[in-house]
């Protein structure tokens, strides 16, 4: 293979005292990949991508950006990053930001084109310290897209966002993967890995315990649910019901997770009055959290 | 050195007001109360007094303005600023030039009132050769002091930076006899007068007023103290990625 990964890490660890941040940590990303890099506090994500900027150095292990060291890769210019939080000057104003980013890039994007790209043209006199949450990350992804990197690290960019923010926020980012650009991206919203990668790396304890599209993620978890009202429903009853495993009831609802619904379902339908019986297939979150039942059982 | 991180670093500077208002006051005012008692006739060191106590005043200046440096990077560095250049193509060679150059430009004005202090208020009569000559290495004088608010600005968090910088130029004008003439002081003191660089970059300015023209090694030691300061800024630089 001559084709060069946009990311490389091989068998990465970083310890802090105590805690074991990364455990080995191995993974590809391939040129015009949008990975999302999810898992809850502390499962090694942003130590992982700290790893990947050449901020922090790892205990063990070898990073590669295009093949080369990071801070290569982000001197060459390849590289735009959108950190979790800081990284801005408060009583600096947002075009002062931008036009100091240009500056130390060799091929910059103009900061009045970042600025309409970042959706905040009307922001450019501000202070920073004057801005909103949302705008403040709207700052730092026109930042991130000012070297036009070949690839962009964005960690928890949504953060602090409510909805509507985050929805625009990503259409922005949307605009910039249709050029063909690499997306590494980390979140502890699943809804994002669901809607916005083209692959979830999941991260627990400092390891990759799943990656793969978020249709193999979910298909990695077997089972389906059954929501139906079942009057003079026994829990008891239903749970010793052919191919259940759990019974839950929410109102008036009962939700059986089975191991296999039609089993189930023929018994249901022959032997109570269950009605409005819905079966839906695991979400990302049912199997991000049976994976992570799974490790759990495991350690 | 990068002229854009210069431009924006001064951009910001002069919005702060009050800041560059008292680094000039400061330094005028204490030139005025330690001027006040002395006569035009009086001498120091083979020099007027009244030019001594200038020229020591005007280092006090730019050393306290050039410091001030230090509680601005901390306040960057505890805002994650730093890791956000070490994503750039930005070299920290040319991240400390440019904190050294922004440190040298806020040495200038206290140092400039004084000096036209020392000429209207003062009556220090200079040949206009020794103006430039005194400016320009009382100027060199503030490299050290850059140096060293970069240093601190690395060391200290943003809470402590003030008082940290405070004490510091304090002990150095003090010791390094920029506030009572080294001439006057005991010899353990003049000993002690030596470890600080004020002392140098007092005596190699002073040198520019006297008989016997500059004092090469005194520079050479001002010189000194400026890369090893530089150096150790930049080792820190290097070394800091702390997340906000």
């Amino acid at each position: 293979m001559t084709t060069t990964t946009a990311v490389t890490l091989t068998g990465v660890t970083k310890r802090y005292g105590e805690v074991q941040a990364v455990a080995g940590v191995d993974l590809a990303i391939r040129p015009g990949e949008v990975v999302a890099l999810l898992g809850p506090n502390g499962a090694g994500k942003s130590t992982t991508i700290e790893v990947l900027l050449g901020l922090v150095r790892p205990d063990q292990g070898d990073v590669r950006v295009y093949g080369d060291s990071p801070t290569n890769a982000i001197a060459a210019g390849r590289v735009g990053v959108m950190l979790q939080s800081g990284g801005i000057i408060e009583d600096a104003k947002v075009g002062e930001l931008l036009d100091l980013v240009a500056g130390l890039h060799q091929e910059p994007l103009q900061p009045q084109e970042a600025l309409q790209r970042a959706g905040i043209a009307d922001l450019k006199g501000r202070k920073m310290k004057g801005l909103s949450g949302g705008q403040k990350q709207r700052v730092r992804f026109a930042m991130a897209i000012i070297p036009q990197p070949d690839l962009i690290v964005l960690d928890e960019p949504t953060t602090g966002m409510d909805v509507e923010a985050r929805r625009d926020f990503w259409a922005s980012m949307h605009a910039e993967t249709a050029h063909g650009r690499t997306v590494l991206f980390a979140t502890h919203y699943l809804e994002e890995a669901d809607s916005y990668a083209d692959r979830v790396v999941l991260m627990r304890n400092g390891r990759i315990v799943a990656d793969g599209t978020s249709a193999q993620i979910k298909a990695s978890v077997s089972g389906r649910t059954i929501r139906a009202t079942v009057p003079g429903a026994d829990l008891a009853a239903l749970a010793a019901l052919p191919g259940v495993r759990d019974v839950e009831t929410r109102g008036d609802v009962e939700l059986l997770q089975c191991a296999d619904s039609d089993d189930t379902l023929r018994y249901l339908l022959a032997n109570t009055l269950a009605h409005d019986i819905e079966v839906t297939s695991a979400d990302l979150e049912d199997a991000v959290l049976a994976i992570g039942a799974e490790q759990e059982t495991l350690a | 050195m990068n002229l854009d991180y210069l431009l924006f670093d001064i951009k910001r500077t002069l919005r702060n007001r009050r800041v560059l208002i008292f680094a000039v006051l400061m330094p005028l005012v204490l030139f005025l109360i330690f001027g006040a008692s002395l006569k035009e006739s009086d001498t120091e060191a083979g020099i007027s007094a009244i030019a001594y106590v200038m020229v020591s005043m005007a280092m006090f200046g730019s050393m306290n303005a050039t410091m001030s440096s230090g509680g601005v990077i901390a306040t960057e560095r505890d805002g994650g600023w730093n890791r956000t250049l070490r994503l750039t193509p930005l070299k920290p060679q040319a991240y400390v030039m440019t904190k050294v150059i922004l440190s040298l430009l806020l040495a200038i004005p206290p140092m400039l009132v004084v000096f036209l202090a020392g000429m209207i208020l003062g009556h220090v009569h200079l040949s206009a050769g020794q103006w430039i000559s005194v400016a320009l290495v009382s100027w060199l004088g503030a490299l050290p002091f850059a140096g060293l608010g970069l240093v601190i600005g690395y060391v200290a968090k943003p809470d402590s930076v003030q008082p940290i910088t405070g004490l510091t130029t304090m002990l150095i004008a003090a010791f390094g006899g920029l506030w009572l003439p080294v001439e006057q002081m005991p010899a353990v003191m003049k000993d002690v007068a030596r470890l600080t660089p004020a002392y140098w970059t007092g005596l190699s300015s002073r040198s520019a007023l006297s008989q016997s023209g500059l004092d090469m090694h005194a520079l050479v030691v001002v010189l000194c103290w400026t890369v090893a300061l530089g150096f150790i800024g930049l080792r820190r630089y290097r070394a800091d990625t702390a997340r906000a």
